[in-house]
Formats: structure tokens, C-alpha cells, sequence
């Protein structure tokens, strides 16, 4: 396992560590439907195959990957950065990707905490910029006092553009 | 409130014939009226057919009456009001600045009549694909009168007059009748034999006919009637006449497409932008502001490019109804008519551009990306074969046609899979970027060629993608955010991840 300051190295700042276990439920409330329903469909429906066992292994599998392994990866290559003119967001294991947003192409910013956030502590920094493309940007996970120190910081230069 | 209304001219209605429009609108819900009417009908209650229709005339007629005198529209001198509705009234403000296009329609009656619909597009309506803000009839000449306002307030040009404003327009393109049926022609499409299908499952099953029903055709040709008899001795010359058929019927549906759309096709440089005009029944006339323009884009394909010809689209940040997006501005032009098109928005055709290729992962990635499909086919025609093989002979002779029929599907499906990669692999030795000035230039595709021409400063957004194949391959994939709609994928895809970031920075030096 990797250690949380991987993302610090290529110079970017981690978010909460709260965020894992927003993952983390997330992925619980996603997978525990699932493993259910398989152990029902094995029992009702496979019982006397070959096959009986096999749903609920592999679903348990994978829902124990998606909630104990998954999370903290994705946290640890969850990153940011404030550029005096850029915002970078950097985020995805598997699927990693890197956004770059000119601080001058943003339309409006939204911050927004859902249940989930607010039982963790953390928050959602929402980017709207005016590409089809692309055109929202989220950083989530950060706390809601650097989102709002975010939010402030971009609006100065939404507002410097207009002048 | 006052100073605002000061600023604003008379109220204006709309052409009584605008009623018609309102009356056919209300139409199209008689058809339960129509059901109850049949009913009365068969019950011999012809006075209360003769109520019911009566009242539903008057009712429909006094509400579209009362729409009428209800609606209207005042134009100021920076924004145009409309006003409408009984109960709920509803006062729309457009002001000029933020109306993007204004569109003006005419159907033939119209046409006819010298009267126009005019309608307004404001960046808000993007998303949903509604009109902000439309006036079903008007005269032509008003209509005009009202484009030009808005036109003027631009800035760019004083306030002309109708007749100064068409004395300064260039023609800038135009297409005669025989470019409009070349352009047919290449748009060869058989999207009219996947209507047929959705016709006869709809309507064919009560009829008790469908044509894409194997039993249908079965029943037809089978051995010992006269036509199937037919059918097995001129097998080769009834092939080649149904390729001919469809190849008339894929002819036919798109030069029939593209003479309604684009007949008469003229562009014009105005000062504001481009204006377009074309239809055959209904000619829409829209116009371009040419410093909306986000990007361009070349498009074309090996038997069009082989003969030099090309279409150029506009992305624009004003939206093309019918939510598609990008702007048609020559369907069907050679090499010198595009660059005087991108000549009059004050563009540049790309020059020699340098032209750096991309990584072969561009192929493999979609290879890979494939590769569990391909294997499951593959392993699938194989089990069928096998298992034809080795059934017990009486009963192999029943299966083995079905079998058969499988393991050619699955054939197929495996050719047509292989064919995509190897169109992938076609599409990676023309796929190369290259910086033209202040302007990345990206060309893409073997069947479908595009050129796309994305000035920098028009870039919203970044991406740098790299997903865990690329990682293999040590490439990534870039994708900008370009705002408007029509022309989706603006990006650089397979290059290598050092240049990928090279690439970005450059991208976006602009902006540090």
C-alpha cells in the first residue's frame, strides 16, 4: 500500500481524509444490494446446479474490493492545486484524469455537501465552465472552509474578467 | 419602469394568419374529439355530434382569438418585449446584447403572404431546445427591420438601413442545382430501410404483412410454388437486383434529403457574420455572428476527398435548431471555395501546418478495448461448429441448418469486428495534430476525414486522461472543453504522456 503523501510529491494538496469514508459508504450502500441479491438468486435459483456459490463469491469478491481496497486508493491520488491563475484537479486510479480549468473560464461555482459529506466533514467544489466538454468540475472532499476559500478565490477573478 | 417603456416602440400585433397556425395547432388535439364524434355518429345522437363540434369550433377559435389579441410585441431601441397570455400574462424582456441569433422562417404559405416567423436564440435556450422567444407571423420587411436592429446594437456596424444592409452584403458561397445533387449523392443512406422496419412492426403485423419476417418470405419461395421456382433458378440475377434496388432507394432517400434542406444554398458575408440561406419549401435564413465562432471543422471522406470536395461546419456559440449544433456553412465545396468561407469570418485556411502523429496505442487501445468481445465470438462460432460436429447423425441433420446460420453470424460479427480494428488502423495513419499559429489543428479519421481548426483562446477546460490501458502504452489522451454545441470530441487522443503534458502547457501558457 501506498502512503497518503503520494499525492503530495507531485506537488498537489491531498483533501480531508474524511473522504475515504465517504468513498467508502458510497461504495457500501452501492455493492451490499448487490451481495444480497446474489446470495437470494443462489438460493432460489441455483441451488441444485453446479454453479450454486458462484454469484455470491464473485459479488463478494468484488464488493470487498470496491469498499476496502478501492477507496483508499482513489483517495490517494485524489489531489489539487490552486495555481495563481489555474485550478488543477487531479483524481481516478484506474481512470486518471487531470484537469486544468483557467481560472478566468469559469461561469459560476457551486459548493455543495450532501448527507453523506456533512457526516464526514467535507464538501464539493463545483466548477462550471461554458465547454460542452467538461463543463462541470468537481473537487470533492475538500473541508467546507477551503471550499468557500476556493469558491471566494475564483470569484475574484470572475469578477476581475468582467472589468 | 417608465424610462424603460419611453425607450420602447408601440405596441405590435401579429398577422391575423397567425390565427391559422394557433387553429391548426389546436387540430392536431381534436383526434378524441373525432373518436367521441364517430361514437355519436353510430348512436344516431346527431344533435349531440352537432353540440359538441360546435362548441369545440367556437371554443377553439374564440381561445385562439383571445391568444391573438392577447399577443404583442414592442421593439425598443436595445431590446425587444413580448408580451402575452389572458390570466397568467407573461412579459418577456430579450434584451439585444444577449440575443446570439436571430432566425428567420418562412413555409410557402407564408412565403406566399410576404410574412415571416422570427425567432429570437438567446445563449439559456441552449440546453433545452426551446425558442426564448418567437413571433409566428410578421411581414417580411418588418422582420428584417427588427434583424437589423438587433444587428446594429451589436456595435458593429451603425444602425443601416434595410436596403444599405443588403448593399453591403458579399456573396461568399452558393450552390447551383447540380452541386445540390452531387451533394445528394454523397449522401448516399439507407436510414429509410430502418424505417420501414419500425413501419411494418407497427402497422404490417394487422395487415398480415411484414417483409422483414422470415416466414413471410418462407412461405413465398418455398420449393413447388411458382414464384419459389423462380427464385432457385435465377438466384444470381435476382442478388445483383436487389443490391441495385437498395443502391436506387440509398441514392434516392439522400438526394431527396439534401435537395429539400439545402436547395438554393447561398452564404453572405454581412457585417455581423455569415448569413445562410436554404430549403426548397421551407427556406430558413440564419445568421452567423462570426465572433461567436469556438471552431471549424473540415469534414470529409476517401471518395469526397478523392475528387476534392469537403464540408466546412461551424461551432457556434449561437445553436442551430433541431439541437444539433453545429452550423452547415458549405455543404459540398472544393479547396479554394472553404478558405474563402473561413476568409470572411477572418479566418485562416491552415497553411502547411506541421503534422506530428500519435502513438500506435491509438490502435491497440481499441483493440484491447475489443479484444473480450472478440473472444467470446470467436470462442462461440467455435463451440457451435464443434458441436455440430459431433452430434449423432439423425439428429445433426435436423440442428445442423440452425447450427450453420449461427456459426455464419457469428462469422460475420467476428469480420465486422476485425473490420473495425483495421479502419482504426487506416484512421491512425492520417491522425495527427499540429499548432498553426495561435491554433491547434487536429485530423482525424480514414472514412469520416475531419479537420478540425480550434483556436486556442477558445479552449475552456483542459483534460489530461489516461486510463490504466494507456498506462501500458505510456500514452494519454487530452480533451478540451469548447463551449457550444454540435461538434462533440474536441481533443488529442494516444499521444505519449511527456508530450501529452508538452502539449498542455503550451495549451495553456496563455493563461499563467
Amino acid at each position: 500500500m501506498l502512503d497518503d503523501s503520494k499525492i503530495e510529491a507531485t506537488g498537489l494538496s491531498p483533501v480531508e481524509p474524511g473522504y475515504r469514508h465517504v468513498l467508502r459508504v458510497r461504495a457500501l450502500v452501492f455493492w451490499l444490494p448487490l451481495l444480497i441479491a446474489a446470495s437470494v438468486a443462489d438460493l432460489v435459483l441455483l441451488l441444485a446446479t453446479p454453479f450454486y456459490g458462484l454469484p455470491s463469491i464473485v459479488v463478494a469478491f468484488l464488493s470487498a474490493t470496491a469498499i476496502f481496497v478501492v477507496p483508499s486508493r482513489r483517495y490517494q491520488r485524489l489531489g489539487y492545486a490552486l495555481h495563481p491563475t489555474l485550478l488543477q484537479v487531479v483524481r481516478g486510479w484506474l481512470f486518471h484524469a487531470d484537469t486544468i480549468v483557467p481560472l478566468v473560464r469559469v461561469q459560476h461555482i457551486d459548493v455543495t455537501r450532501g448527507p453523506l459529506d456533512k457526516m464526514f466533514g467535507t464538501a464539493n467544489l463545483v466548477v462550471h465552465t461554458a465547454g460542452t466538454h467538461n463543463s462541470i468540475v468537481v473537487l470533492p472532499g475538500l473541508a467546507p472552509d477551503r471550499a468557500s476559500e476556493i469558491r471566494d478565490e475564483i470569484r475574484r477573478h470572475i469578477r476581475s474578467d468582467f472589468e | 419602469m417608465n424610462e424603460a417603456a419611453a425607450t420602447l416602440g408601440p405596441p405590435e400585433r401579429l398577422h391575423p394568419i397567425a390565427l391559422l397556425s394557433s387553429l391548426a395547432a389546436s387540430a392536431r388535439g381534436m383526434w378524441g374529439l373525432f373518436a367521441a364524434g364517430g361514437y355519436f355518429a353510430i348512436q344516431g345522437h346527431w344533435f349531440l355530434l352537432l353540440v359538441t363540434f360546435g362548441v369545440y369550433t367556437v371554443a377553439s377559435l374564440g381561445s385562439a382569438l383571445i391568444r391573438w389579441l392577447k399577443f404583442s410585441f414592442r421593439v425598443g431601441q436595445r431590446e425587444v418585449r413580448i408580451d402575452s397570455g389572458l390570466f397568467s400574462r407573461t412579459h418577456r424582456s430579450l434584451p439585444f446584447d444577449r440575443i446570439q441569433d436571430v432566425t428567420i422562417e418562412q413555409n410557402p404559405l407564408w412565403r406566399v403572404l410576404g410574412l415571416a416567423r422570427v425567432r429570437f436564440e438567446t445563449g439559456s435556450s441552449a440546453g433545452a431546445g426551446e425558442d426564448d422567444g418567437a413571433l409566428a407571423a410578421i411581414t417580411l420587411q418588418r422582420a428584417g427591420e427588427i434583424r437589423d436592429l438587433v444587428r446594429a446594437s451589436r456595435g458593429l456596424a451603425p444602425a443601416a438601413t434595410a436596403a444599405e444592409a443588403e448593399a453591403e452584403e458579399v456573396a461568399v458561397f452558393a450552390m447551383d442545382l447540380r452541386r445540390v445533387l452531387l451533394a445528394g449523392v454523397f449522401n448516399f443512406s439507407l436510414a429509410v430501410l430502418g424505417a420501414l422496419v419500425g413501419f411494418t412492426q407497427t402497422i404490417g403485423g394487422p395487415l398480415g404483412f411484414d417483409p422483414f419476417d422470415m416466414d413471410f418470405w418462407a412461405g413465398l419461395v418455398a420449393p413447388g410454388t411458382p414464384i419459389g421456382d423462380f427464385v432457385m433458378n435465377n438466384r444470381a440475377t435476382l442478388y445483383s437486383a436487389g443490391a441495385f434496388v437498395l443502391l436506387m432507394v440509398g441514392l434516392a432517400t439522400g438526394l431527396l434529403r439534401t435537395l429539400l434542406r439545402d436547395y438554393g444554398f447561398r452564404l453572405d458575408r454581412t457585417a455581423i457574420g455569415l448569413r445562410r440561406r436554404r430549403g426548397l419549401f421551407t427556406v430558413t435564413d440564419v445568421v452567423l455572428p462570426g465572433r461567436r465562432t469556438q471552431a471549424a471543422v473540415i469534414a470529409s471522406g476517401p471518395v469526397r476527398s478523392h475528387y476534392g470536395w469537403s464540408e466546412l461546419k461551424l461551432q457556434s456559440l449561437a445553436k442551430e435548431d433541431g439541437g444539433k449544433g453545429a452550423h452547415v456553412v458549405a455543404p459540398l465545396a472544393d479547396d479554394a471555395e472553404i478558405a474563402g468561407v473561413l476568409g470572411a469570418i477572418s479566418w485562416q485556411p491552415p497553411a502547411a501546418p506541421q503534422w506530428q502523429r500519435v502513438s500506435l496505442a491509438y490502435v491497440w487501445a481499441l483493440a484491447i478495448g475489443l479484444s473480450p468481445l472478440l473472444l467470446i465470438i470467436a470462442g462461440q462460432a467455435l463451440l457451435f461448429w464443434y458441436a455440430a460436429a459431433l452430434l449423432p447423425n439423425p439428429v445433426s441433420g435436423e440442428i445442423d441448418g440452425r447450427f450453420n446460420t449461427m456459426v455464419i453470424v457469428s462469422g460475420l460479427i467476428l469480420f465486422a469486428l476485425l473490420a473495425t480494428i483495421a479502419l482504426r488502423w487506416l484512421a491512425w495513419r492520417r491522425y495527427a495534430y499540429a499548432f498553426d499559429g495561435e491554433r491547434l489543428l487536429v485530423r482525424s479519421g480514414w472514412w469520416q476525414r475531419r479537420l478540425k481548426i480550434l483556436p486556442m483562446r477558445n479552449i475552456q477546460s483542459v483534460d489530461y486522461l489516461q486510463s490504466f490501458i494507456d498506462r501500458w502504452f505510456g500514452t494519454a489522451n487530452l480533451a478540451f472543453g469548447v463551449a457550444g454545441g454540435g461538434l462533440t470530441g474536441h481533443g488529442i487522443r494516444a499521444l505519449p504522456s511527456e508530450t501529452a503534458r508538452q502539449v498542455r502547457e503550451q495549451l495553456l501558457s496563455r493563461f499563467r
